[in-house]
């Protein structure tokens, strides 16, 4: 079995804290902590932790078979069950988006640049160490024709294969079958057989970790708030990496932090503050420009519907029978059905999220990323403003990357959006 | 009115919380005692019963349990003679027909799910699987799509062959063709101590046949239930009866589309594979004709208000996410303590 090498945390030449990434990282960090009063103080650990991984190169100690995922659909628990360690490979750092754009198409979208540009770095940040295996769910395209470009950077690479179609029976079982395989995989790589047993805790552990981050959800939907978005999101993008015992215990102590503040009569933003859902292609830390754009000028991201954070973690599992097949099986389906991917044909189960979502948490407007260059979510952006709009949600869709270069423009649009969201707030007939 | 009545509220939350799958075992535990020795107790609820409490089922002449099943009493009394069956004199049948809808509107198919003894020993055969550790079988959705049509030809059957022996057409020995081939017969005597069931009847052709078939569709039922889950109800002449009468039931089961994220968990652990109870997020009376309403569906929904159960248009049972997650963490409890 391949054994971590030890190597040392300063191998580049520069101290990583003086290089381009972490001063990104820096800068992302001390907007999100020091523009707001009041952040809650448990999430500390959230903002230490980053700090310590992102700006000081921290290594992150692994033990065990590294699996790298590169989307949401790769079950954790087999991952974890097999006693190997998940590391989220989505990439939201500029850095890693231009040298990804040194061998990529000009038109790839910036996540998938990120990522194969994080991919060739020996050194790269987070420093989890070398992977044994990268998992790669054939999502949207730019993501299936990775894979060969990261086995040409020399990883070994597993294409999980994904349906196209997520509502047919047929669907169903063609991807219960990938995930078996994938499980064989797996094993082969760990050298350990799946039990009834290590699947189970590492279900068990997955699904505290869940709802924990359903407790959180539920915070949301107080009015005024009594968390902001941008918190949200550095806690679920926590779980890309952290170690997830302590992150569970880590939101667990944020959310009874949360209870105490909504019982002592706390609000984190404005009464009238425009209370916003986001949506589209998913914030990735240190790329939290528009959550923090919204919530610095004066909005609140009270839910969202994002790879990085609700889509992740909001789906629990049930199982039957727990025998094996069955809790495989049951996995699989989790991962699959109710997933709202825009790469699936029908987004019919998107829509009816976002308006679920957007009716429950008192939502004013929605707020639409788009990623320059990823086509399924540039796709979908007119059934779900015109699915929105006709419930009377307004939506602004922005198209952006990671550069920072449209952050003028953006928040004048913002700023407008937010205007004019207060403005109908006004006229409401309450 | 939460607010203002917390004990009502602790209440709801509790109910919601309930660990379903072992408040159904007791359940069907106590119904399948009611009514296969409800008899010893002097307990008679008539014979108009929607579920199958056998009639063989006797000690003596009186029965061994509390009641009997409706299927014998319909199939005798409309194969009598139809100068007869349409004058004022088959009035009866019409009333038999109403108290049997009274027994049934109470309860509606939670008789399939929570009552029947058939339906209990094939969730007992479940358990044994399960405790052997050996993997359930599933149809595939083409199969269960065909193989869901046969109920309600087995129910025609039910009233069209006595129909035909009133007429003269089909012979006598075919009386109650149902409970002839039904495993209850010779299953449910055997609780009482009768094994005469378990026998082909030589006396002529037509007995040879009936009793051989009613020999070997228990035995299909016994295996079958081993291997799939509530196996014999797909094929239950008595389920698609039920269905049928079902629209003014009591109980019901409703989803309220806009909070489901079709995450299929209720799929996941529907015995009857009802693949529309995750993706139909239109109907609200989304009971199917397969459904057993055995409610684990609810209990396996994570999803707030999704699901409910309503009786007489109140909410006594609904889907919530605390209620999930505890039933999910007494899950890995249990699994903890088990290893």
């Amino acid at each position: 079995m391949p054994t971590l090498p030890a190597e040392p945390t300063h191998a580049v030449t520069q101290p990583f804290s003086r290089s381009r990434q972490a001063r990104e990282a820096e800068e992302t960090l001390t907007h999100l902590v020091n523009d707001f009063d009041d952040n809650p103080e448990s999430m500390d650990y959230f903002y230490d932790l980053f700090r310590r991984v992102f700006c000081q190169g921290e290594s992150l100690e692994r033990e065990g078979v590294l699996v790298g995922t590169t989307c949401i659909h790769a079950p954790e628990e087999l991952i974890y069950a097999l006693g190997a360690t998940p590391v989220r490979l989505c990439n939201g750092s500029y850095h890693y988006d231009q040298i990804g754009a040194e061998f990529m198409p000009a038109k790839s979208c910036p996540l998938v640049k990120a990522t194969l540009g994080l991919l060739q770095d020996p050194h790269a940040v987070p420093r989890v160490g070398k992977l044994d295996l990268i998992v790669n769910p054939t999502t949207c395209d730019q993501k299936k024709k990775s894979g060969a470009l990261m086995t040409a950077l020399g990883h070994t690479v597993y294409d999980l294969e994904v349906p196209p179609s997520k509502d047919t029976e047929h669907s169903r079982v063609y991807w219960q079958r990938s995930v078996r395989a994938l499980t064989e995989r797996l094993c082969q790589l760990t050298g350990r057989r799946l039990t009834r047993r290590n699947l189970r805790a590492a279900m068990a552990r997955t699904s505290r970790a869940q709802a924990a981050f359903r407790v959180l959800h539920e915070h949301r939907r107080a009015a005024p708030s009594l968390v902001l978005g941008k918190d949200v999101f550095l806690v679920t993008n926590a779980f890309f990496f952290d170690d997830i015992d302590r992150w569970t215990a880590a939101v667990e102590r944020l959310n009874a932090e949360i209870a105490g503040r909504a019982a002592a009569g706390f609000q984190a933003a404005q009464t009238k503050a425009p209370r916003i859902l986001f949506t589209g292609s998913p914030p990735i830390f240190p790329n939290l420009k528009l959550p923090l754009l919204i919530e610095q000028s004066g909005g609140v991201v009270v839910a969202d519907e994002t790879c990085s954070a609700n889509r992740m973690l909001y789906d629990m599992t049930a199982v039957d029978e727990w025998h094996l097949p069955d809790m495989v099986d049951s996995l699989a389906d989790k991962y699959l059905k109710p997933c709202t991917c825009p790469t699936f044909t029908n987004n019919e189960d998107r829509r009816r999220r976002l308006l679920d979502l957007a009716r429950t948490f008192q939502v004013d407007g929605v707020v639409y990323q788009v990623f320059a260059g990823c086509q399924v979510y540039e796709m979908e952006q007119k059934s779900v403003a015109d699915t929105l709009q006709r419930a009377g949600f307004p939506m602004l869709a922005i198209e952006t990357d990671y550069s920072p270069d449209d952050l003028g423009q953006l928040t004048t649009r913002i700023e407008a959006f937010l205007e004019s969201l207060k403005a109908r707030k006004r006229h409401r007939p309450t | 009115m939460k607010a203002n009545r917390p004990a009502l509220a602790a209440l709801r939350a509790a109910v919601n919380g309930v660990d379903l799958n072992r408040f159904r075992f007791w359940v069907q535990l106590a119904s399948f005692a009611f009514f296969l020795y409800g008899g010893y107790a002097a307990v008679n609820l008539g014979s108009h019963l929607p579920l199958f409490a056998c009639v063989y089922n006797r000690v003596g002449t009186a029965g061994a349990g509390a009641g009997v099943c409706y299927l014998m009493p319909l199939q005798l009394q409309l194969a009598r003679p139809w100068n007869t069956l349409f004058t004022g004199a088959s009035l009866f049948i019409l009333t038999g027909l109403g108290i049997f809808m009274l027994w049934f509107l109470a309860l509606n198919k939670a008789w399939c799910g929570f009552v029947c003894p058939l339906g209990t020993i094939q969730d007992w055969l479940t358990a044994l699987r399960r405790f052997v550790r050996i993997r359930y079988s599933v149809y595939t959705q083409s199969q269960f799509d065909w193989l869901k049509k046969i109920k309600y030809l087995l129910l025609a059957l039910a009233v069209l062959i006595p129909l035909g022996i009133g007429n003269g057409y089909i012979t006598r020995e075919l009386r109650a063709p149902i409970c002839q081939i039904c495993p209850g017969r010779v299953l449910l005597p055997l609780f009482s101590g009768d094994y005469s069931h378990w026998n082909i009847d030589f006396t002529s052709t037509t007995t040879v046949v009936m009793t051989a078939l009613g020999v070997l569709i228990t035995g299909l039922f016994l295996v079958g239930a081993f291997v799939k889950k509530r196996f014999y109800c797909f094929f239950c002449p008595m389920s698609a009866f039920l269905f049928l009468l079902s629209k003014p039931a009591l109980l019901r089961l409703k989803k309220d589309g806009s909070k489901c994220t079709r995450c299929g968990d209720c799929y996941r652990v529907c015995d009857m594979q009802i693949k529309a109870i995750a993706d139909d997020v239109v109907t609200a009376d989304i009971m199917a004709d397969d459904c057993t309403l055995c409610l684990k569906c609810v209990a396996a929904c994570p999803e707030t208000g999704a699901l409910k159960v309503k009786y007489a248009g109140l909410t006594i049972f609904e889907a919530t996410e605390t209620g999930f997650i505890k039933r999910c963490q007494k899950e890995h409890c249990r699994a903890n303590a088990s290893r």
